[in-house]
């Protein structure tokens, strides 16, 4: 019987599948373009963006208050040396950091935004440490313990090292954790396996608690079994929120604006404040000289080269060519073949736009 | 501290630390221990019946008082009690496994180690020059000893290496535990050597040399021993990396003693495949075997669940979700490990009752200890206990606390010989290869019991005892679920020679050991069996000096398998009268998880199919009035997201960008005439007045929600975004749930 239940939802799953690409080929396709709607201008689509009237906004703020009971449980559940996953659609960010914030309060809660693109893993197992290294300090005191003196500080030791401390046992404190958030444990900057392996290994240390949250239906792909069942341990909750995924969803392109071609100067300066001094100069340069020339296709790669150099900004060309694939990623600048044949690289933003943002990022 | 550190604790909504890619949300708090010593002194206040204030104090307060702070504790208590319980006595079972195998690659150790040192025995002198000379090419040769994991999953391995090398460093090797991991292609053999000499030296370098492990060796104390490195799963590393460590480790070996132990999930020629031939020649390989995974399945079960280490137990659906879950799922001990676990929590976390679990499973503790915590038990935990379903429903008596204690301990009495028939009916089936995990499941099963139950009580007055010429005796009992495991061994029990019998029978008389009912008969057997024997032993002695007579044989078969009738009606009684399954005992609530989907859902998230029935079936958590309504129609009224899902679900694998947002559009405008008909006709002047009144909702903001909604989507994964070669349309990921 139970067979016949797995044949018969496998069958349908791959009906399913051949009617959708039966519809997508055969019969009238329809072959209207973007272009045919009367698209807003982009500013005023963000604009109106950020004043979205919510929909069921007494509804989704009861369900949050229903998972309050649940509070306790989880607590327990941590105690107990699992680690909490909360999926289900809508943003669990409030969730998650009302219930550090009122059931958690007896350790520290350190979180990492996954939504973002740039984590550094080994920055965030520094910080661990040293927030670690405080709370076992201030239980030391009132245990009257003494506490071996660091002989490195952490920001110079090895990752291996990081883990050993998070993981190693400290005499005479027991249970002792600092609890890991994670927004989105799927998101762009996390979702690579190296860091996934990373967190997983910090997951399975002693002294860490995680709780996170899943977004992508796809998201267990992530995990080999080793990591889910001997690392993280997830205890997996069920808890839509339906609440707006307003921060996690910053950095997507909007689907009508110009098909999201044109990077609005937002992502673009919060793309470049994440990156080094230097290659937030060599951007600059770049900037300068197109609102310099605002009529020119974009400045030749070796003319860029010679200013970098000149301005101390790179040192040789692979430098040089490793921050523009840098923003090439990230859309800050695309190339084009000028009129003289050479390719040359502009920024894909207005003269209004650049100028902004060259301001911002020189703040 | 604890109060600035509270109010620097930023809000959710702070817009700094959500771009922030990672921040201290708060410190500890030191109120941790204010808290917890003063609950506890005031909890012994108000449990101690003495105390005039409990008796003042109503009594639905009191039950309060006791259910916040009091059973945070003694949760807690319950838990580490339990699963400390079962966690040692699954690290037993697993230990006494492999203790075989681990002597046996010890003991080669050694010999290789000998081998080594017969070679020539690393020199300190000869330690200090940069490269070691070696012209022998025997001497090259890197003893390897190959583990065979019989298991295709690396994940139960682990902890086995992990035992084998504290196996091995307990008996004085220097061991080094690598895995896959060390070995990548990214890290190199930098890699592994910075593994080993973190593990051998406890130092971490950067510049990682094999001559550093060498001068290592050469100091007084780390000499004349050999040097293990295991390898978990060979299989997962990179072969070249494996290879040139190989390479390297050989042109070594007689300044460092070093023994290779690999896993290998699949079969002896696993190195053949992985390895190129230049590094395979220097390998002098050993074969071993680990258990199998179903081996190890059954003797944790039989440890944790059958003996009941712990006093916890699972009903029969939890039994049969994990038994499905090992068998058809995941495949791994280690999963069910995690899936005990999350029932022990789940059942110590639902079960207000579940903190008496340590008391009453603690021997010691239930004599002097339990009694007086027990004493100590306010009035509302017995109403509790006596408004469990089974009290209620085997209709005990005025609750007191004589019968309280007489129904736990009845529990136990049950719980034991329950156990005692089950370890009886696994001797029998031992060698019909019923594995223990199937007939655990069977054993809980109450339907079972009651259409056993139910049989008997017709079937009192019958004639039970045989005779010895009825061959289809169990026929008799066509309560045995024809066809179920614990019908086969009781069949297996009736065909067994008189050796296998003797074995059996010694095998029951230790399991029944404490009931004396049981005990009596199989003791009973025993005796008959010798006397069978000794009757045999004369026969044939006689028969040797006179001729045998074919009617004698005859009759000793006869007797023999009367012994055998008797041995299967023996056990077939144990079945029926003592094997009782806990769901069918009061009070078993107290110890037995027995709620399968809580176990589920916390153990297997399925995002891919919830997150689409959130989105499709918003209402049903929602629980709004205006949305429920629609079925699958979408309404203005709806989560945008859900709106622009549940169009797309009209859509090919490629969906329109202009198709679909115009019929999000008019959902929007005009929640309830049809969207397809609507595309294509001009408004009606009646419909224009609709939408002059939704002016509100002007386009600026119907596309702002749309492409919120479709980032949504895309955040999920359930849509991939237009890309260059086809700008205009998006493509749906999940077909179906």
């Amino acid at each position: 019987m139970e067979v016949n239940d797995v044949d018969e939802e496998e069958f349908g799953f791959s009906r399913n599948y051949f009617l959708a690409k039966e519809l997508g080929t055969s019969g009238e396709k329809s072959t209207r373009k973007l272009a045919d709607i009367d698209l807003v201008d982009e500013q005023e689509l963000r604009t109106a963006a950020s004043n979205i009237e919510p929909k069921h906004e007494k509804e989704i703020a009861s369900l949050m208050n229903s998972y309050r009971s649940l509070y306790s449980k989880w607590v327990f559940e941590l105690r107990c040396g699992f680690g909490l996953l909360m999926y289900g659609f809508g943003s669990k960010k409030a969730l998650i950091e009302d219930f550090a914030s009122t059931a958690l309060t007896e350790s520290a809660v350190v979180v990492i935004n996954g939504y973002l693109h740039s984590i550094n893993i080994k920055q965030v197992a520094i910080a661990l440490a040293e927030v670690l290294w405080d709370q076992l300090k201030s239980q030391r005191k009132s245990s009257l313990g003494n506490l071996p003196k660091v002989q490195q500080p952490f920001n110079s030791r090895s990752m291996d090292d990081l883990l050993a401390f998070l993981d190693g046992p400290h005499m005479g404190v027991d249970e002792c954790y600092i609890c890991v958030v994670i927004h989105n444990i799927d998101g762009p900057g996390l979702r690579d396996s190296d860091t996934q392996q990373y967190i997983a290994r910090i997951a399975a240390c002693s002294h860490i608690r995680m709780v996170a949250s899943l977004d992508h239906v796809n998201a267990p792909l992530l995990w080999d079994k080793k990591m889910v069942h001997t690392q993280f341990k997830w205890c997996w909750y069920h808890v839509p929120t339906f609440a707006p995924y307003k921060v996690e969803g910053i950095f997507f392109p909007l689907i009508l604006a110009h098909g999201g071609t044109t990077q609005s100067v937002k992502t673009a300066s919060i793309v470049l404040q994440s990156l080094t001094p230097n290659a937030q100069s060599v951007f600059k340069v770049l900037a300068e000289h197109q609102l310099a020339n605002p009529d020119e296709e974009g400045m030749a790669i070796n003319n860029l080269y010679t200013i970098c150099r000149e301005r101390f900004l790179v040192s040789s060309q692979t430098t040089l060519n490793s921050h523009l694939t840098e923003f090439k990623d990230h859309e800050l600048v695309k190339t084009r073949r000028h009129s003289d044949g050479q390719d040359c690289l502009y920024i894909p933003l207005t003269t209004e736009a650049l100028e902004k943002l060259v301001l911002e990022i020189s703040q | 501290m604890t109060p600035t550190a509270v109010a620097e604790s930023p809000k959710s909504d702070n817009a700094e630390n959500n771009l922030q890619p990672f921040f201290v949300l708060h410190k500890a708090s030191s109120r941790k221990f204010e808290r917890k010593s003063t609950g506890k002194t005031r909890r012994r206040i108000e449990l101690s019946p003495s105390s005039p204030k409990i008796s003042e104090k109503s009594e639905a307060e009191a039950a309060e008082e006791f259910d916040d702070q009091q059973y945070e504790h003694l949760r807690n208590e319950a838990f580490n009690y339990v699963w400390s319980k079962i966690e040692s006595s699954i690290k037993d079972v697993l230990r006494n496994i492999n203790i075989d195998v681990f002597n046996d690659i010890h003991r080669w150790v050694h010999e290789s180690f000998a081998a080594i040192c017969s070679c020539g025995m690393p020199d300190h002198n000869k330690v200090s020059c940069s490269y070691p000379i070696v012209t022998d090419a025997l001497s090259k040769q890197l003893f390897t000893g190959l583990v065979f994991t019989k298991n295709m999953e690396f994940v139960d391995d682990l902890s086995t290496f992990e035992d084998l090398g504290l196996h091995l460093k307990s008996h004085g090797c220097h061991v080094a535990n690598l895995s896959s991991l060390d070995f990548s292609t990214k890290n190199g053999i930098g890699g592994c050597l910075r593994g080993l000499l973190r593990q051998f030296l406890m130092v971490s370098l950067d510049a990682a040399d094999i001559s550093i492990l060498a001068s290592w060796y050469s100091e007084q104390r780390n000499y004349n021993s050999p040097l293990v490195v295991i390898i978990d799963d060979m299989e997962r590393c990179c072969g070249s990396v494996l290879s040139e460590f190989i390479l390297m480790l050989s042109e070594w070996v007689v300044k460092i003693p070093i023994i290779l132990i690999m896993g290998v999930a699949t079969t002896v020629d696993a190195p053949t495949s992985i390895l190129p031939s230049n590094a395979l020649q220097y390998l002098s390989p050993r074969k071993f075997n680990l258990g199998s995974p179903a081996e190890r399945m059954d003797a944790v079960i039989e440890a944790v669940l059958v003996k009941q280490c712990s006093g916890f137990s699972v009903g029969h659906k939890v039994a049969i979700f994990l038994r499905n879950y090992f068998l058809k799922q995941d495949g791994t001990l280690t999963s069910f490990i995690r899936a005990l676990k999350i029932a022990v929590v789940q059942h110590i976390s639902m079960e207000p009752l579940s903190f008496i679990l340590r008391g009453l499973h603690d021997e010691e503790d239930s004599q002097g200890l339990w009694s007086e915590k027990h004493a100590l038990l306010p009035e509302m935990v017995f109403k509790q206990a006596f408004d469990l379903p089974s009290s209620r429903r085997n209709k005990l008596a005025e609750p007191n606390g004589e019968i309280w204690r007489h129904g736990l301990s009845e529990l136990k009495r049950w719980q034991k010989l329950w156990s005692s028939v089950v370890l009886c009916l696994y001797e029998a089936g031992k060698c019909s290869k019923i594995t223990m995990l199937d007939l655990y499941c069977e054993s809980l099963d109450p339907k079972l019991y009651d259409s056993r139950a139910s049989d008997h009580n017709s079937g009192l007055e019958k004639d039970f005892r045989m005779s010895s010429s009825d061959r289809c005796v169990l026929e008799q009992y066509p309560s045995l679920h024809k066809g179920g495991f614990i019908w086969q061994a009781i069949r297996k029990v009736r065909d067994l020679p008189a050796a296998l019998l003797c074995q059996l029978l010694k095998s029951w008389e230790k399991h029944t050991e404490g009931h004396n009912e049981i005990h009596e008969k199989v003791k009973e057997l025993q005796f008959l069996l010798k006397f069978e024997d000794g009757k045999c032993l004369k026969r044939e002695m006689t028969d040797t000096s006179k001729r045998p007579t074919i009617r004698s044989n005859s009759n000793m078969e006869k007797d023999a398998k009367a012994l055998n009738e008797k041995a299967a009606a023996l056990i077939d009684d144990m079945v029926r009268n003592y094997m009782l399954p806990i769901e069918c005992t009061p009070f078993h609530e107290i110890v037995c998880f027995r709620n399968v989907e809580r176990l589920q859902s916390a153990l297997i998230g399925d995002p891919r199919r919830t997150i689409q029935v959130d989105l499709l079936e918003l209402h049903k958590f929602l629980k709004c009035c205006c949305c429920s309504k629609s079925g699958n129609i979408p309404l203005s009224s709806m989560h945008d997201t859900s709106i622009l899902y549940m169009l797309a679900q009209e859509h090919g694998d490629l969906i329109n960008l202009h198709d679909w947002y115009q019929s999000f559009k008019a959902t929007m405008l005009h929640p309830s005439i049809k969207v397809k008909q609507r595309l294509k006709l001009s408004p009606s002047p009646k419909k224009r007045k609709d939408a002059n009144e939704s002016q509100n909702k002007s386009e600026a903001s119907i596309q702002a929600r749309f492409c919120r909604a479709a980032t949504e989507l895309q955040i999920t994964g359930l849509l991939r975004m237009p890309s260059k070669r086809r700008p205009d349309y998006v493509q749906r990921v999940a077909f179906g749930l």
